[in-house]
């Protein structure tokens, strides 16, 4: 008995060594085509697109630029779709690559869809206010988009705090903004949930001596900012990712056209950084309705048209309760929200969006558009 | 105690804990060791546990009022590091008798307040013209209505006031090109 328990036991042993072997094995392979891959590493990252869609450049206006992006099937619905992003990175995540496009989606959907790209300030734009970019950019934006579709007006689609711009904007000119679409928008800063709500608190950031002693506030400061936001995710988990799975084509280009992007900042004038921390992140004045927009005051009230609300679960730089409660401060009757499973990002450009979230927009924004 | 010794020894707790935390997160992952599964997968599987420790106690960690303040001392002295550099620097433009940051700034503060009366100008005459062409709209339509003839003049009237609006927005379109 107890020499069949011993070849039993030497049988689970050699079994044991022969798992062992092949696993080290299919290490050492796998290995190699990590090493094999890494030579050709930088030659993909040259290769990273920024947009893709085809677009053409139809306004232009000191630093900003407004693209007309270009469809196969042509123009469905008379009124233009204006996408308007934060003046913290570049717009192109809206493009990001083939298949994970928002752009594409409505361009494809037979709306003539047109993106505001802020472009990257100098010092020169330091003194720029939220004033010169929603009342005085912007709202030319609008009116050159009116003159030229020859509608008296524009859908309007702002993420994150181009959706806190974008919803600005329609509740100080809602005469102009047919349907209002946002993603990720901040609104309510109420909420201790973010930690950038938590780090702006004026007890222990002093705004003024910031922007006075920065001028614009640098594109590396926001950089490590949102790197801190997770920290360990950020700084190891992501770098060990890249190095498992460099040798798997499709994980590489993926990581290679976000990575290109969320390390694409730009800086943000130091004056509109001075009143969006003081007066929205520290005051909290635009649900108050008092939010002061040079000679105006922004009262969301004043929003009347159909709103579209969409946000993600997992959002770690504006959750859900920043934006949330949006919904019941406008006057608007036909408003919706939509809480999406993914992350910040994610909410616009992930795989399940792409095929579940942005058709139903598409088909919201449709029944609503002339 | 005064109330700065207090605070560093509430940060010392608070980074003591951070690293208790870490450490105590790690070692209890190791526990679950299985040393008959395959090396390469097991060694997987403890990386993956061990960083999720470590992100549990850091994700605690820089919410709390003890890394804020450590992130406002460093943040201010980095400012003040940034403005005595400045200064000097500026100290040796004025030698120099060339202009240095804040001179810039000051000539484009100056444009900025200049475009700003004029832009706040033109709103109003904006507001105004548009106040008076409302009055007139209504004038002509009781004019007609008066006359009992077709509303014709409020045509012209509002001919007027689309190229007056045109005018402002033309004006507007122009704003900011000075900055």
């Amino acid at each position: 008995m107890s020499t069949t328990t011993e070849m039993k036991d030497s049988a689970g042993m050699f079994q044991d060594w022969g798992a062992w072997q092949t696993s080290f094995l299919k290490e050492g392979l796998t290995n190699l085509q990590r090493m094999t891959a890494l030579p050709f590493l930088p030659d993909k990252m040259e290769r990273v697109r920024k947009g893709v869609t085809p677009r053409e450049l139809v306004y232009e206006e000191d630093r900003l630029k407004l693209f007309r992006y270009i469809g196969k099937g042509g123009v469905k619905h008379k009124t233009p779709l204006c996408f308007v992003f934060a003046l913290v990175n570049r717009p192109y995540i809206f493009d990001l690559k083939e298949g994970r496009s928002v752009l594409a989606q409505f361009v494809n959907a037979g709306f003539d869809t047109y993106l505001v790209d802020w472009g990257s300030p100098t010092r020169a734009e330091r003194f720029l206010t939220t004033d010169d970019y929603v009342n005085g950019y912007l709202h030319n934006v609008v009116n050159f988009l009116r003159e030229r579709t020859g509608q008296p007006q524009v859908n309007m689609l702002g993420y994150c705090m181009g959706g806190t711009l974008s919803t600005i904007y329609t509740a100080l000119h809602q005469d102009r903004v047919r349907n209002l679409i946002l993603l990720a928008a901040g609104i309510d800063f109420a909420t201790r949930d973010g930690l950038i709500n938590l780090w702006t608190d004026p007890r222990y950031f002093d705004v003024d001596k910031f922007v006075d002693t920065m001028g614009n506030i640098p594109a590396d400061f926001l950089q490590y900012a949102f790197l801190m936001l997770k920290p360990i995710a950020n700084l190891i988990e992501k770098p060990i990712n890249l190095l498992e799975n460099m040798h798997k084509e499709e994980f590489l280009e993926d990581y290679l056209y976000m990575e290109t992007w969320l390390n694409d900042n730009i800086p943000v004038p130091g004056e509109v950084y001075r009143e969006f921390a003081k007066y929205l992140f520290q005051q909290n004045l635009l649900t108050q309705n008092r939010l002061p927009v040079g000679r105006h005051t922004v009262d969301l009230r004043k929003i009347t048209c159909p709103l579209l609300n969409l946000m993600a679960r997992n959002d770690d730089l504006v959750p859900c309760s920043q934006t949330e409660p949006l919904n019941d401060l406008v006057s608007s009757t036909d408003k919706e929200k939509i809480i999406w499973p993914a992350g910040h990002i994610g909410l616009a450009v992930s795989g399940r969006a792409q095929k579940e979230l942005w058709p139903r927009a598409t088909e919201w924004l449709a029944k609503r558009s002339q | 105690m005064d109330d700065r010794m207090n605070q560093t020894l509430e940060q010392a707790a608070a980074f003591q804990k951070l690293w208790l935390d870490t450490f105590g997160g790690m070692a209890s992952v190791w526990s679950q060791y299985s040393p008959d599964a395959p090396p390469p997968e097991e060694m997987r599987k403890m990386r993956s546990g061990m960083l999720k420790a470590v992100a549990g106690a850091w994700d605690e960690f820089i919410r709390t009022p003890q890394f804020m303040e450590m992130m406002k001392v460093s943040l201010n002295g980095a400012l003040d590091m940034r403005r005595m550099a400045r200064d000097g620097i500026n100290k040796i433009h004025e030698q120099f008798e060339t202009p240095t940051k804040e001179d810039l700034d000051s000539i484009l503060l100056a444009i900025r307040h200049v475009e700003r009366r004029l832009l706040e100008a033109l709103e109003g005459v904006d507001d105004r013209v548009r106040t008076n062409t409302d009055r007139l709209e209504k004038l002509a339509e009781h004019l007609a209505k008066a006359n009992g003839r077709a509303a014709k003049p409020k045509e012209s009237v509002q001919g007027l006031s689309k190229e007056a609006g045109a005018r402002t927005e033309a004006a507007g379109k122009r704003k900011a090109s000075t900055n």
